[in-house]
């Protein structure tokens, strides 16, 4: 409820903040997409006797404007969905609903925000600001704003930022009907924290980040719910119970751009609970720039992950992913590669591929097959969930 | 007796040797002319067109915008921060390069998509600028110190005489065996035929639209380039060009990314 009125002030003071400008002096940009989504699962029913098909429309619109000669700006970035099976993955959110203030060497910013941490192209246990939306994408990459007061300040050493952050965001899970989901449905009536005050517990967190020479590091503190919940099976009501420990974690992420070569690392140690645990993650990337004399670019990229929770999902994992980019006109490129579990015989394939067609139409096909997976590994759920997915992007 | 006037030849020229220029000496100083003639603007800031015409006349646009801070230390390169308006998939795409003389340039890009700043490689030097015929080498190259030189002589076009200038690039991974400029009076750029990896010509510039700016630099505003081997044509329009408007220097730190970024 205060979170709304707060919202609802933060409302009103941009719309005081843009009427109270000379109006011809106003200069703003606005953009954004629509994006229709047709999904064909490769299994029939599946595991879980789900719909084989899907159809959904992805929305995200962006209005940015500078006050002030620039020393104030306004960010709004919407996002949002409409799925035809799962009602878990219809949302809106605003993932940037922010007010920034630009002194010499310090930015005040308040507001929703997104914050990512991290180099790795696909392990990035580092980020933590901002909580997942798994029913929009079951990796955890697609993440909620999250409303924050932050202070940034520039020295010649680096960069120091501080971030405050009331209101907690539950993790979203797919839905009875989402594909792919959890085996079992996550209850949102039984929610608990190891927070006395809950999910109105105020977060924070803090980072150093500097440039050196070919280095690009980052350091940082987070202390607050974590955002990843335990899930525990209720033998009564055969759901999913979410618990939120609190969590304390400090983590580094380093990234060395040698040439064509970039070598990329992220390591964090955390205190979850009751328990220590400790992580890393990083890898190479590689691109031979003209590939055969033509325009064309292959990197290659190798990365690997480990924790040292044995429960934990991605404990032991490596990935191998080749990304070709043509350089034409159309913007033409193609991920592919290979997910696998080191530990165990579990992999997936994917292979993500993207073409401008006209100006302002682009299309993606996006492909994802799972190979066998062991029935411990926590993707069992989703190994008949292999799927193709098509998607047109109209600009404005 | 014919050994005699060998001798005889070799010490008549010996003297006209030591007292003139080499060819790469002369070389050297006009393209050092050439380069300074565009150099003391402190910061630029300006809007840029980029229209792309295939072989068949089809024309696409693209914009973008783009501030540049001269380095002063003359053996450091410039930075330059652009903004990508379109195509529409593009829009709100921001790159920061730190261009060395010697080294690898520094690059952040910041993609809307992906919604992070990542350090990309600058070894990709032959590359296509957004499928354009323009290689990023062409923007990051056009330090005098980049290349080896060599005057061939001067040359008549249009009806005007220019020096002829040929030119080696001496970093690594470029696309081009070598590059002949045209050079005018005024040490204006007029034109660079630029050769592939395997000596066949591949691409000629013009440079044209010149404009006098504080009374001391040359800046072209059109940069035409036209691929002799897939036909392809990129002009490059400068828009709105202004120099030394006072840009904070601080705005061309990696952190000052997301100042610009949506």
């Amino acid at each position: 409820m205060l979170k709304k009125y707060i919202i609802s002030f933060l409302f009103v003071f941009l719309q005081y903040l843009v009427a109270s400008q000379n109006a011809a002096a106003i200069d703003y940009k606005a953009y954004g997409f629509i994006q229709p989504e047709i999904t064909t699962f490769f299994n029939g029913d599946g595991r879980h006797d789900q719909s084989n098909s899907n159809q959904s429309i992805f929305v995200k619109g962006t209005f940015i404007t500078y006050l002030n000669n620039g020393d104030q700006k306004i960010t709004i970035n919407t996002t949002g969905r409409i799925d035809e099976k799962d009602s878990e993955r219809s949302y809106i959110d605003f993932q940037k609903f922010k007010y920034e203030q630009y002194f010499d060497d310090i930015t005040l910013k308040i507001g929703n925000e997104l914050i990512f941490w991290g180099v790795n192209e696909s392990f990035n246990i580092v980020d933590i600001i901002n909580q997942s939306n798994l029913a929009e994408d079951i990796s955890g990459t697609k993440k909620f704003g999250q409303p924050m007061i932050s202070l940034n300040y520039n020295h010649s050493y680096g960069n120091f930022d501080l971030f405050i952050m009331p209101f907690f965001k539950e993790r979203i899970f797919p839905g009875r009907n989402g594909r792919p989901r959890l085996a079992l449905e996550v209850d949102k009536s039984t929610v608990a924290y190891e927070s006395s005050s809950k999910k109105n517990k105020i977060d924070a967190a803090v980072r150093y980040s500097t440039v050196y020479d070919d280095y690009d590091i980052g350091i940082a503190h987070f202390y607050g719910n974590n955002r990843s919940p335990e899930l525990n099976v209720n033998p009564l009501s055969q759901k999913l119970d979410a618990y939120y420990p609190i969590l304390s974690q400090t983590s580094l992420d380093i990234q060395s751009t040698k040439g064509a070569w970039l070598y990329k690392l992220e390591t964090l140690t955390a205190k979850n609970g009751e328990e220590r645990h400790f992580g890393i993650a990083g890898g190479t990337e590689y691109t031979i720039y003209g590939l055969r004399e033509t325009t064309s670019d292959l990197g290659i990229i190798v990365e690997y992950t480990f924790d040292d929770r044995n429960d934990f999902a991605f404990n032991n994992e490596g990935v191998l992913a080749l990304r070709w980019t043509k350089n034409d006109i159309k913007s033409t490129s193609l991920l592919a590669g290979l997910v696998a579990d080191m530990s165990g015989s579990s992999n997936r394939f994917f292979a993500e591929f993207e073409q401008r067609i006209r100006d302002d139409l682009k299309v993606f096909i996006d492909m994802s097959i799972n190979g066998e997976i062991d029935a411990d590994d926590f993707t069992y759920a989703f190994e008949e969930d292999s799927q193709l997915t098509l998607k047109i992007a109209k600009y404005f | 007796m014919k050994f005699a006037k060998i001798i005889f030849i070799i010490f008549a020229l010996f003297p006209f040797y030591l007292s003139a220029e080499t060819a790469e000496e002369q070389g050297l100083r006009i393209a050092k002319a050439s380069y300074e003639n565009g150099r003391g603007f402190t910061d630029m800031v300006s809007d840029q067109l980029m229209i792309l015409i295939d072989p068949k006349g089809n024309e696409v646009t693209r914009e973008v915008s783009g501030k540049t801070l001269e380095n002063l230390d003359p053996n450091d390169g410039d930075k330059s921060l652009t903004y990508f308006k379109t195509p529409k998939d593009v829009e709100g795409t921001v790159m920061l390069s730190h261009t060395h003389i010697s080294d690898d340039d520094d690059q952040w890009l910041y993609l809307p998509a992906l919604g992070r700043v990542k350090r990309i490689s600058s070894s990709n030097k032959s590359g296509a600028f957004m499928g354009s015929e323009v290689a990023f080498e062409d923007f990051s190259g056009t330090d005098y110190r980049k290349y080896e030189w060599k005057f061939l002589g001067e040359e008549m076009e249009n009806n005007e005489t220019f020096y002829k200038l040929e030119s080696y690039p001496n970093y690594e991974n470029s696309g081009y065996s070598k590059r002949i400029s045209l050079i005018d009076n005024l040490n204006r750029t007029y034109k660079v035929d630029f050769y592939d990896r395997k000596g066949e010509l591949l691409k000629t510039l013009y440079l044209e639209d010149y404009v006098l700016y504080k009374d001391k630099i040359w800046m072209a505003n059109t940069m035409k380039v036209e691929n002799i081997q897939n036909k392809n044509i990129t002009i490059f329009k400068w828009l709105n060009r202004e120099l030394d408007v006072g840009i904070n220097k601080k705005d061309f730190e990696k952190s000052s990314i997301l100042r610009l970024a949506d």
